[in-house]
């Protein structure tokens, strides 16, 4: 190992996070632009990150010939009809998965987007390793809208703790890390998530819109007045937990302080916007009414409209979403031909019979996420679409869900961030390629200036 | 044997270390012997390279070094039989050596003799101790399980653990919510908001306030009929027994500057509803406040640990055994001041346990120590595999296993009943499923059992099903589950390449007991499931939702076994007997539990003699409950505090 190397990832591991920092700088802008003719030129670009739990068939998945003469694999294809769009990246591996201790789900999940080696515990002083990739993105770009970042997933946190493998199970809950020691909330019901974010744009019967309440400011104030002078009384880790409260208070104060801010949200609001969510308001409405088989399909189509109107109305330009918790063992059986449930299948024992259940487990989640791709096609921005103008990221932490290896790991990024990304491509690697490459490459299509994230040697070529 | 291995090293400590070190001046960790550590192990074992896992560097003062004192005893270990540092690093003087070898060993040791009570974050309600509180200060029964985003556990795999209880915008935003809806259903319901405001304000209302009792935390009423003058006397009550304190001055004010706010700009409303709406808002914000949403505990200017204050101590008390606030009565004992008296402490503990409301805490405890705690509310198996396995048996099995913790723990008051009983209850439903006759009813009662086959938590459906895949049995998660949850001695995770049998095995014609025999050949597996496989196996006549069956089709089921300890055994009666045995083991285990989910930390190094004790107090009273949760509320850990050894945030 190269010693430059070592250094960057000690002083990044003492609590930088990332070695970035640099805020977006006017030297940045092309010569002869002013600063907000550049920014108001063009789309922003918006990024999602999903994560699937449990891997995929190992054989199934990596499409035949490289390169964009590539052909579609059994269970990638659901992609067909975005083919072009979507860039099919093999042999990344997130190195840090594999340390002294570490498990075959918890240590590849909680660090599915911070790439670092995650602190070993049942509870106590628990560490994702760094800061998860979409909130340094959302502490560059997320001042800019409603909400700096929004999480969804479809399933509670798993709750316990896994003794047998020393890791409580909270970890394979949560990609998303604000900090490294905390967590964010998933979202995972179609109702609430849509409520949060446009129950104030669709009126009641009778016309009504419904309006915040004018007394919240006054009441976040005083709470938070009394939780700052209370925080000074208390010992370090009560300070930092408390901190926790601060900081979501603040944000709140933030969001409904903002007269200027939503002001500028409720402009963007297109008459089609506006019909978007009337619609599926409705949606939602008559899904709650019906009763729930164990099929989610409905369910997470509702959550990838939520989403992407979420990025559509610039509510937020980064999102990230989990389609189950790791180890999830969901059943689906309501999939034709599979009779059993998730992480028991995808260890299929290399048994046929397994195999092509799981298969089929893993071809439906592709359709899912055709399905929010196709839906950010459908919209047009400009002369461009919000897929254009999107990087959405799938993968998961292990590729065979047998063999836990976190080794040629299955990924795949779509949409052409903002026309930098030239999609449509099979791509290998050279083997064992960090993850955090493709993290870093997105970063620079952001224009977020970074040296490095977590153990990212270089940007992934190929790709812009 | 985690448990063996401790004590030895702690024997090992006390009876030849520490002599010694009783003539050794007392070094300081920062400035004497962490200079020496710097010199000779952070360069590997730093933060940034973390050699062997182990990294050194982190550790900053005596406090973070005491949490983790297992390390460092391998650290002085390894250190003092020449291991470390390795031969390609410059050796420490002989100085140094004693440095680190004694220095260390003498703050672990004195950390053993301190009474130290250990660190404890503090916690936010659960959303379970968030409901019941609800309950018994407003009167409104909200499921905040169902509203809030889930947590997730720590610890013993309790939802009570302070470092996994998060705060986040989304979190935040739903407490507003929930404290909004709450306030609305009280203020909707005439008989909730009376009891929260009992007077119609601008009406004869001094009159009926004479007659309310203000409680513990009352001043004396002065009728008066300024708006601000009236309100206070309901503010501050709801608000101190909110904060299960006193409330301070500068907080009084700022209730009341936002009551006069809103109560000033709703001058178009009448009396008595401006005056209701303006207390609603500032209820609200007493219902948002980290006094309420965390059980605070003040730091004390004192040096070393030093006692709880008597309403964090009775706080403290009744989160555990109510998962609530206190009651009046508890109040009014940390008002008098003598809750730290042993005597006046224990009675309250009994008084407690004989509440209806300790309920809350066995189904809290147990559930979620058994892993059962998800079965009300998803099904572990298949539903086209077994559609016999419906929601209401689902949800009746649930309730056995909580009304059995309930009369186990608090009427016959024994935790050994958990292993093997009797009895255990039942409804029609229920009875039919497994075979009993003589129950009618969807009424939960204590049956006596002739055959001890459904006896103690083995025999039970929730139990057995919670054990199982969605399709099938798996002997290895419920010999897992065994050594796990009963016996507290988990075996090691399975290497990286577990999960693959043998390619040339025919496994589709093999029956669980043969493929699992296949498994176990397998060098890597064997040593692990030789002590897992034989439990579970054992337990076979039980099928993935807990029916009795005696053969698999055809082939009869063969349920015995032998422990890895070398007991043999038939069935699952003969297994419960030998689980039984284990009594020094069960009992370890079970004070590791129940300390984890009353202190709402995990066990850390300075507990050991609190844990000893624990154990010996299960061992001596036969598994009594109440004598332990007594021995329990006593330790230290439970009344004591330490200030935390970092630097606070406006200090560095």
């Amino acid at each position: 190992m190269k010693k430059s190397w070592h250094i960057s990832r000690r002083r990044m591991l003492k609590g930088l996070g990332a070695t970035i920092a640099l805020p977006f700088l006017e030297a940045m802008v092309p010569p002869g632009m002013g600063m907000s003719a550049y920014a108001s030129q063009k789309s922003p670009i918006r990024t999602a990150f999903m994560f699937m739990p449990n891997g995929v068939h190992p054989d199934r998945w990596t499409p035949g010939q490289w390169g964009s003469e590539f052909e579609l694999s059994p269970i990638l294809q659901p992609l067909k009809n975005v083919k072009q769009d979507v860039l099919i990246l093999n042999e990344l591996m997130n190195h840090f998965s594999i340390f002294e201790g570490a498990d075959g789900h918890y240590a590849k999940t909680a660090n599915f987007l911070t790439c670092l080696p995650i602190h070993k515990t049942t509870g106590e002083n628990l560490n994702s390793g760094g800061i998860s990739i979409d909130q340094l993105i959302a502490q560059h770009v997320g001042n800019q809208t409603l909400f700096p970042s929004l999480e969804y997933g479809l399933d509670r946190i798993t709750s316990g703790i896994d003794v047998n493998v020393g890791f409580t199970r909270l970890y394979g809950s949560s990609i998303s890390w604000k900090s490294p020691n905390q967590p964010n909330t998933k979202e995972i019901d179609p109702q609430l998530a849509f409520n949060r974010l446009f129950r104030n744009y669709v009126p009641k019967p009778g016309g009504i819109i419904n309006q915040e309440n004018p007394w919240k400011e006054s009441v976040l104030d005083l709470v938070r007045e009394d939780a700052s002078s209370l925080q000074k009384q208390l010992g370090r880790s009560d300070q930092d937990k408390l901190e926790e409260y601060l900081e979501s208070i603040r944000s709140i104060e933030k969001r409904i302080g903002n007269e200027e801010q939503r002001k500028d949200f409720e402009r963007h609001l297109t008459p089609d916007i506006r019909k978007e969510i009337m619609r599926l308001n409705q949606r939602i409405d008559e899904y709650s009414e019906m009763n729930l088989g164990v099929d989610i399909t409905e369910k997470v189509h509702q959550m990838m409209d939520i989403m992407a109107l979420a990025l559509w109305s610039d509510a937020t330009r980064v999102t990230t979403f989990m389609f189950g918790n790791s180890v999830s063992n969901r059943n689906f059986s309501f999939l034709p031909g599979v009779d059993g449930s998730h992480h028991q299948l995808s260890h299929h024992q290399s048994n046929e019979r397994n195999l092509d259940q799981y298969a089929r487990i893993n071809t439906w989640h592709i359709e899912q996420y055709a399905y929010f791709l196709e839906k950010l096609k459908s919209i047009k921005e400009g002369d461009k679409t919000l897929l254009d103008n999107s990087m959405v990221m799938l993968g998961s932490g292990l590729r065979d869900g047998d063999r836990h290896s976190p080794r040629n790991l299955p990924i795949v990024l779509a949409g052409k961030g903002g026309g930098a990304l030239k999609t449509g491509k099979n791509l290998k690697f050279a083997e064992e390629t960090p993850l955090a490459n493709l993290y870093l490459t997105m970063l620079k299509v952001m224009d977020i200036p970074a040296e490095c994230f977590a153990d990212s040697t270089q940007e992934l070529c190929d790709l812009v | 044997m985690r448990y063996f291995s401790k004590l030895l090293t702690l024997w090992f400590i006390l009876l030849f270390v520490l002599p010694a070190m009783a003539q050794e001046k007392t070094l300081d960790f920062s400035t004497q012997i962490r200079p020496v550590l710097d010199k000779h192990c952070f360069s590997c074992h730093n933060v940034g390279d973390v050699a062997g896992g182990i990294n050194l560097e982190k550790y900053e003062s005596e406090g973070s070094l005491v949490e983790d004192g297992e390390v460092w005893l391998k650290v002085v270990k390894q250190v003092q039989s020449g291991q470390m540092p390795p031969d390609s690093e410059p050796s420490p003087t002989a100085e140094e050596h004693d440095i680190i070898v004694k220095g260390i060993n003498s703050i672990l040791v004195k950390s053993l003799s301190d009474n130290n009570p250990g660190r404890v974050v503090i916690r936010r309600l659960s959303h379970t101790e968030y409901s019941y509180t609800m309950l018994d200060l407003v009167g409104v029964d909200f499921n905040a399980n169902n509203f809030f985003p889930a947590d997730g556990s720590g610890g013993g795999g309790f939802d009570n653990f302070s470092q996994t209880l998060f705060v986040t915008p989304l979190k935040l935003e739903r407490y507003y919510e929930a404290a909004e809806q709450i306030l609305q259903q009280a203020y909707q319901n005439p008989g909730l908001w009376k009891n929260l405001v009992p007077f119609r304000y601008e009406q004869q209302w001094w009159e009926q306030a004479g007659n309310w009792t203000l409680g513990i935390f009352s001043e004396d009423f002065t009728p008066f009929n300024d708006p601000a003058l009236a309100a206070q006397n309901i503010i501050y009550p709801f608000a101190s027994k909110a904060f299960r304190r006193f409330l301070k001055n500068g907080e009084k004010q700022s209730l009341l500057r936002l009551f006069k706010k809103v109560y000033t700009s709703l001058n178009d409303k009448p009396n008595p509803e401006r005056f209701n709406l303006s207390l609603l808002e500032t209820f609200k914000a007493v219902l948002i406040s980290t006094n309420f949403l965390y059980r605070l505990e003040e730091e004390s200017a004192y040096e070393g640990s030093y006692q709880l204050s008597d309403f964090e101590l009775a706080t403290r008390l009744s989160y555990f055994l109510w998962s609530s606030m206190p009651d009046e009565e508890l109040f009014a004992t940390a008002y008098r001041g003598d809750l730290q008296d042993p005597r006046v402490l224990n009675r309250q503990v009994i008084r407690m346990l004989n509440d209806p409301k300790a309920r809350r805490f066995v189904k809290s405890f147990a559930t979620q120590w058994m892993g059962i705690a998800k079965l009300n509310e998803e099904s572990p198996v298949d539903p086209e595999r077994f559609p016999e396995f419906t929601t209401s048996l689902r949800q009746a099995m649930f309730q056995q296993s909580v009304e059995f913790f309930n009369y186990a723990l608090l009427e016959r008051k024994n935790f050994l009943d958990l292993l093997d009983s009797d009895y255990t209850f039942l409804n029609e439903e229920l009875a039919n499923y497994y075979g009993i006759d003589g129950v009618t009813g969807s009424n939960f009662r204590k049956v006596e059992l002739a055959d001890r086959t459904r006896g103690g938590v083995l025999g039970m459906g929730s139990v057995l099903a919670a054990t199982s895949l969605p399709l099938r049995t798996s002997p290895v998660l419920r010999g897992k589950w065994v050594l796990e949850e009963i016996l507290g001695t988990p075996p090691p995770p399975p290497p990286p390449d577990a999960g693959v049998l043998p390619a040339e095995a025919d496994t589709e014609n093999l029956s669980l007991r043969d493929l699992l025999v296949v498994h176990r050949s397998k060098p890597g597996c064997m040593s692990c499931h030789s002590k897992m496989d034989p439990i579970g196996l054992g337990l076979e006549n039980f099928d993935a939702i807990g029916r009795w069956r005696k053969s698999y089709g055809q082939d009869t089921i063969d349920a015995s076994g032998v422990m890895s300890s070398g007991e043999t055994f038939d069935g699952p009666n003969e297994l419960k007997r030998i689980l039984l045995e284990k009594k020094e083991t069960f009992a370890r285990n079970l004070s590791e539990k129940m300390f984890t989910y009353a202190i709402g930390r995990s066990v850390q190094f300075v507990d050991e003699p609190t844990l000893q004790k624990l154990q010996k107090n299960l061992l001596d009273n036969n598994f009594n409950t109440e004598k332990f949760i007594i021995e329990l509320v006593n330790s230290y850990a439970f009344r004591y505090k330490v200030n935390d050894y970092s630097k606070k945030l406006n200090e560095s």
